[in-house]
């Protein structure tokens, strides 16, 4: 082996355990009780697999005045994330359609537009669409928060499947409309069918996106319709006596643990989405 | 009834008019050759004609329907396209067929006119294939399919050969002649390659500039160019162009040739009337390679010049030499056993009975 493999391989080391470090603390912490914690260092490895931090993480550990655990607030942000996903990747698949293969007058102002969308900071937006959400009475409401969700992600979706679909051929949507097809079945039955990469990469920006989101979160939902990462913060912050860090740690790798999921699972078709190139014929 | 009639049609990009002013009819049957160098608006006039772009101005009938704001699907036309432009999603039998299932033909229909197709053009084997498992030409002859399962009255081809290699493109320019023999339908051609429109069409349009610059038949245009763009456009190796005097001669017009240091006076075949104005002008001869040759028993009467030779290309059955006539570059068509060598005096023999005549500052050609 050259020594300039020797470097690149060490180099790629260093970087993963430098990355790999604080999960491995945290789920060493989560496996220890509080005496482990105390006695032990940092690093020093759990004398047992012990998951009664685990449990109480998901099940009785206090949020606030509440003491169910994460578990319902898990369920909230599936119920959160799940249809703002889809319904962001089907408007924004939709959206990159009409604006590579069905060009309007002003459509390239539309995109610019859409493009400043995607540099608009949370925090600008937080107050106009408190507003909005009251007039329209959804304040509060798990379906405000999803709305809230789609629309800030639209002009994410929006980039992706513009950028794939500008590298389709125009003359397979021409080729169509000579067969006699229409808008809709030219979408359904010819460009999305070769969408997969960019549907896959749509799928995990958002999903990552709107599961670790917490600003909207916090400020738009209440109560028992907060998301998971609204609880894991009430649940650090709740401490009566001793801080349980095991329980701290359970919780917030289970709160991980679906984005780590997906990127286990999609991961390799997201770098492949991202580099996708020109369809061939 | 005429096939397909374009009247007037203008197309307009923003401000850039493309298409100014295009007219031109078609028989039944007939196969139409567009024709024209990158950029002269063939492919968009095929387009307005497949409904495909918007017609700025004018009309587009074909049979007896003006289609001129008709949707592509209503005007019962198919096309071929360039890159072909197969659904990489579905197999090559679902491409054929998807036209016929959107027009909801009966099922067992379906399956007959895709064997007959895939028959056709022997594609049976790759019915099940996807396209990018096909070779280029074999992508070509799906698309072909896909146009011949919607026998509709119009075929439309945009430049179908052009991504295929030397050898493919000649066979395949073959089975296009055949196939419209075969099956008669008026076909409308787009390409660029003056060699596939003499041999395809039953007419050609030659463009230039978003205009037609002439319409007619292969030969007419081969032997009747009416401007010096159509002139060396159409032929390969092309048409010399070369600038002479016109001088009166003993027995009429006679051209004056500088050749291998000397001066000649070359006779013009009578009955070009229009060349008289030009005696004590210039003009530009126009004369294609073939009709200067070696000199040959058979044909005493034409006249002969020693032409010193610059460059020797054999092509095999012909080699083409380059002599230069006025300070300009000729190509002659001699018998392979007839070249002398680089650097020689060869004596060439003009065949005028072809020769055209150009005005060199409108490029038109002189009657
Ligand atoms: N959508 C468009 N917007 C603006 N200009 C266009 C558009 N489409 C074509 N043009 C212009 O119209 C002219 C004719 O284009 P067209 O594609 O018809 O040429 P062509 O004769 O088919 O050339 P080629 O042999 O290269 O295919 C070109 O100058 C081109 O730049
Ligand atoms: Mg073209």
């Amino acid at each position: 082996m050259s020594l300039s493999r020797v470097l690149i391989y060490s180099l790629v080391l260093l970087a993963a355990v430098f990355y790999l470090l604080p999960l491995f603390v945290m789920l060493m912490t989560s496996l220890k009780d509080l005496e482990e914690i105390r006695s032990g260092t940092l690093l020093s490895l759990p004398q047992g697999l012990n998951f009664d931090a685990w449990s109480k993480a998901w099940g009785t550990a206090c949020t606030g005045v509440d003491c169910n655990g994460m578990k319902g607030f898990f369920w909230n942000s599936v119920l959160i994330v799940v249809p703002a996903v889809i319904i962001s990747t089907i408007l924004g698949a939709l959206n990159g359609y009409v604006l590579t293969k069905w060009r309007f007058r002003g459509s390239n102002l539309f995109f610019g537009m859409l493009l400043i969308g995607t540099m608009i900071p949370f925090q600008v937006i937080l107050l106009p669409m408190a507003r909005t959400l009251g007039f329209l009475g959804l304040a509060g409401t798990t379906s405000g928060l999803i709305m809230v969700h789609i629309i800030y992600g639209l002009a994410f979706t929006t980039l992706f499947f513009r950028n794939y679909y500008i590298s389709i051929p125009n003359e397979l949507v021409n080729a169509a409309r000579i067969d006699g097809a229409g808008f809709w079945l030219i979408f359904f039955r010819i460009v999305l069918p070769i969408s997969v990469p960019i549907v896959v990469v749509s799928v995990i920006w958002q999903f990552t996106q709107i599961w670790n989101d917490f600003l909207f979160g916090v400020v738009y939902s209440s109560g028992d319709a907060q998301p998971i990462t609204v609880a894991l913060n009430n649940l650090v912050n709740t401490s009566m006596g001793v801080k349980e860090y095991n329980v701290d740690m359970a919780a917030a790798i289970i709160a991980a643990l679906p984005t780590l999921l997906v990127y286990i699972v999609a991961g390799k078709y997201f770098v492949r989405g991202l580099t996708a190139g020109a369809v061939k014929g | 009834m005429k096939a397909l009639k374009i009247q007037n049609v203008e197309k307009t990009f923003g401000s850039i008019k493309v298409l100014k002013g295009i007219d031109l009819e078609i028989e039944p049957g007939q196969f139409l050759i567009l024709v024209g160098p990158s950029g002269c608006g063939k492919s968009t006039l095929l387009n307005m004609i497949a409904g495909l772009e918007s017609v700025s101005n004018g009309n587009i009938t074909i049979g007896d329907r003006d289609v001129t704001h008709l949707d592509p699907k209503d005007r019962d036309i198919a096309m071929v396209f360039q890159s072909y432009a197969l659904y990489p999603n579905m197999t090559v039998k679902q491409n054929i067929s998807f036209g016929l299932e959107i027009n909801k033909t009966p099922k067992d229909e379906l399956e007959a006119t895709v064997a007959k197709v895939a028959k056709m053009l022997q594609i049976e084997p790759l019915l099940n294939r996807k396209p990018k498992q096909l070779s280029g030409g074999q992508r070509q002859r799906v698309a072909m399919g896909r146009a011949l399962a919607r026998d509709p009255s119009i075929y439309l081809f945009d430049e179908p050969l052009s991504n295929l290699d030397a050898k493919l493109r000649v066979e395949m320019r073959s089975e296009i002649k055949e196939l419209h023999q075969r099956v008669g339908t008026t076909i409308v051609y787009v390409t660029h390659d003056q060699i596939e429109a003499m041999t395809l069409g039953d007419v050609i349009a030659v463009m230039k500039d978003g205009e037609i610059q002439q319409f007619g038949s292969p030969q007419d245009i081969y032997d009747n160019p009416k401007n010096q763009f159509v002139a060396g456009f159409m032929g390969s190796p092309s048409m010399n162009f070369v600038p002479c005097d016109v001088k009166q001669g003993m027995n009429g017009l006679v051209l004056v040739l500088e050749s291998g240091g000397a001066s000649h006076e070359l006779p013009v075949e009578n009955g070009i009337e229009g060349l008289s104005e030009y005696v004590g002008k210039k003009v530009v001869l126009g004369i294609r390679p073939e009709q200067l040759t070696q000199v040959s028993e058979d044909k005493p009467d034409t006249m002969t010049i020693p032409c010193l030779i610059e460059i020797i290309e054999p092509t095999g059955p012909d080699t083409m030499v380059t002599a230069r006539l006025n300070g300009v570059r000729t190509v002659c068509r001699v018998h392979p056993t007839a070249q002398s060598k680089v650097g020689e005096l060869m004596p060439l023999q003009f065949d005028m009975s072809k020769a055209v005549f150009f005005d060199p500052d409108t490029e038109q050609r002189i009657y």
